[in-house]
């Protein structure tokens, strides 16, 4: 078996095994896509710094058992999650990418028909987004998916939060969100990635988003998986008239973690803003690549993103912004700022612009630094000792994206593990 | 209580104090003038110690014990305060927090408890009002926008509310119009007591009309070439730093 890649033999054996349901036919067409490109390799450009080796070498192992069998028996100690108590939400549980059939109609009855839920084997004719590999692979995988509508001008109470709840009995899944917002509809929206115990585990997660005309939608991607996790996970969004979408990213956990949020601004008066903060130590990978695609102005985009690398970690932030010919009236900007505070840890950060039309306005900037030496004395001289400094400007550095996070309601949960992150950062590097 | 001893310091390989020798007793105000690249601010720095310096020889102690050997916090801890002559900008790091960590730092040290949230804030509150402080820059990022001013009021009050033993401040006086040299020198004169030592340094005389000083030293060269009592600032103030300078050499 070549570990480099996902054994295509397996693949085939593993999706004519799965239960038909309705499905077969994205199965088919998704399996050809995968088959022919395969995982991307770092030959690629996108995936320069992110080798996906281990994630093909975990599904290979995953899909020479029987069949590829999704259990849920282990997540007791995450049945009754403490996320749930500290964010107010309606939540939507999926333990190891199984959609939970309680937490779905009970969500239907609370939100009373101002959303509708139900599952992509129950309709006809939808089509997913197979396009890219980790699109397809997911395609060809997936359980089923979650289709969620927001109704024309619906106003949730709220955030909708979707609980991912990964364990060991399972060690891959493969996710997929369809998420919809009728026109001028307003939603607020969490995802929480969790899991229980400490074993290998890899999540392939696409997330499609389709904003109508002066629809709002903030999301909030908040990753605390155990650092034994591979996860990757594609948000693809696409932005009607006077549409507003505000997303946030908060990566912690993991082991080797990629995030490729891709928006398309179709609509005029559209907006799209992206914040994230990344902590990674010991050899924690996060890489996070975003993409502003301007297909029609006028048209603003904000991507802003700050990172902090200890130990031998190592992070990577890829922001792009495409304005295509005729996008004209387009203000996009990006920042990513990154701090390292050991020697071994590494931050590779590449801002991009492409830009076909006229009359545009982009800017970017991105600075990968150290823990300012003055900063650092001036507050140990009125008696604070090293760590203590260290914690306080470290905490002032991602503190700045902290105030900005698009769902107002998980700040405070954000700030307090954010805050637990950067003590262990800071104590690791002390070591 | 502070006492230095033919101390030399290097940074970066350069020889910045050659031998100087100092000594500083409860209940002192000492100005230490001198022309700028004498040395002035590398021997405040050093006392509060700062990573960057190198000492090569000599010896620095406070109520004997060997300041050498301790970290810059625990100088603080100590009761040593430096009063910086460039106040560091700390963005998203509050003012307040900042002044609240550091009392209870020394507090902790002292075997005290935490202080109190609201008894903080009333001692703040008052320090401010006394130093003609705005009480919304309480709330802002540790000298975040401050101007000049504000910054050299902002180390005055944290220097009011930590009451120091020792305090060294670096051309606190510098870039000031007369309403804050004021300000500054009502705080300094404040806290003069017969158990604490204030140490001055400064480029002009000006500050000294306010804060008189028990002791005037000249610094050149990294080395003291010339103490006197306060009329000496005067007469540099009159005559420039040439005279001690080639006096020195000669």
């Amino acid at each position: 078996m070549n570990d480099a890649a996902v054994d295509e033999g397996l693949l085939r054996v593993a999706v004519e095994r799965m239960a038909a349901q309705n499905l077969g036919a994205i199965r088919a067409a998704a399996l050809e896509r995968f088959a022919e490109a395969g995982l991307p390799t770092t030959r690629h450009e996108d995936w320069r710094y992110t080798n996906l080796t281990p994630v093909a070498a975990l599904s290979n192992r995953w899909l020479a058992q029987i069949a590829p069998q999704v259990a849920t028996e282990g997540l007791e100690e995450l049945r009754s999650d403490s996320i749930r108590g500290e964010i107010d939400a309606h939540w939507i549980e999926l333990d190891n990418g199984i959609l939970c059939s309680d937490s779905l109609g009970q969500l239907e009855r609370e939100l009373a028909g101002g959303v509708t839920l139900s599952r992509l084997s129950e309709a006809d004719g939808r089509e997913v987004h197979i396009g890219d590999p980790l699109s397809s692979f997911n395609a060809a995988l997936m359980p089923d998916a979650l289709l969620l509508k927001v109704g024309a001008g619906v106003a949730l109470d709220k955030p909708i939060g979707f609980l991912l709840r990964d364990d060991a009995s399972t060690s891959v899944c493969h996710v997929r969100l369809l998420i919809r917002l009728g026109r001028g509809a307003n939603a607020e929206f969490v995802e929480a990635h969790r899991s229980a115990g400490g074993a290998e585990h890899f999540a392939n997660l696409v997330t499609e988003i389709e904003l109508d005309r002066g629809a709002v939608a903030r999301y909030v991607k908040i990753q605390e998986r155990a650092e034994t996790h591979m996860q990757v996970g594609r948000l693809l969004v696409r932005l009607d008239d006077e549409s507003r979408f505000e997303h946030s990213s908060v990566d912690l956990g993991g082991k080797l973690i990629r995030n490729d949020v891709s928006v398309t601004i179709a609509g005029k008066g559209a907006h799209f803003s992206t914040s994230g903060v990344y902590l990674a130590h010991g050899r924690q990978h996060i890489d996070n690549h975003i993409c502003a695609d301007h297909a029609v102005g006028p048209a603003t985009s904000r991507q802003a993103y700050r990172g902090i690398a200890s130990g031998r970690a190592r992070c990577v932030f890829n922001g792009k912004a495409i304005v295509r010919q005729g996008a004209d009236g387009t203000d996009a900007e990006q920042t990513n700022h990154n701090l390292l505070l050991s020697d071994r840890a590494e931050i590779d950060t590449k801002p991009e612009l492409e830009i076909y039309a006229d009359d545009v306005k982009c800017s970017h900037g991105a600075t990968v630094g150290q823990l300012d030496a003055q900063a650092l004395f001036y507050l140990r001289s009125r008696g604070l000792d090293r760590e203590r400094a260290a914690q306080i400007l470290t905490r002032a550095f991602a503190g700045r994206v902290l105030s900005e996070i698009a769902v107002e309601s998980v700040r405070p949960y954000v700030e307090r593990i954010v805050d637990a992150k950067l003590d262990a950062l800071v104590e690791a590097d002390e070591e | 209580m502070l006492k230095i001893q033919d101390l030399a310091v290097s940074t970066g390989g350069t020889r910045i104090l050659n031998g100087l020798t100092l000594a500083v007793s409860a209940g002192e105000v000492h100005a230490i003038m001198g022309p700028n690249g004498s040395g002035k601010s590398t021997l405040a720095q050093v006392i509060a110690g700062h990573p960057d310096y190198t000492v090569e020889q000599g010896t620095v102690t406070f109520d004997a014990k060997d300041l050498l050997e301790l970290e810059p916090e625990e100088r603080a801890r100590e009761g040593i305060f430096l009063g910086f002559q460039y106040p560091v900008e700390i963005p998203g790091v509050n003012n307040a927090y900042l002044l609240k960590a550091a009392v209870n730092a020394k507090r902790k040290a002292n075997g005290q408890d935490e202080i109190d949230a609201f008894e903080f804030l009333k001692l703040a509150r008052e320090k401010m009002s006394l130093l003609g402080m705005d009480p919304a820059l309480l709330n802002r990022g540790v000298n975040e926008g401050f101007s000049g001013g504000e910054k050299k009021r902002n180390e005055i009050l944290q220097m009011a509310v930590l009451e120091p033993r020792l305090a060294i401040l670096d051309e606190t006086d510098s870039g000031l119009d007369i309403d804050a040299l004021k300000a500054v020198a009502g705080g300094v004169n404040a806290l003069r007591s017969p158990d604490r030592a204030i140490v001055l340094v400064t480029h002009y005389q000006r500050l000294l009309d306010y804060v008189e000083p028990d002791v005037v030293h000249v610094l050149s060269k990294g080395r003291i070439v010339r103490s006197g009592d306060k009329s000496l600032a005067t007469e540099l103030e009159e005559r420039g730093y040439d005279w001690v300078q080639e006096a020195a050499s000669a």
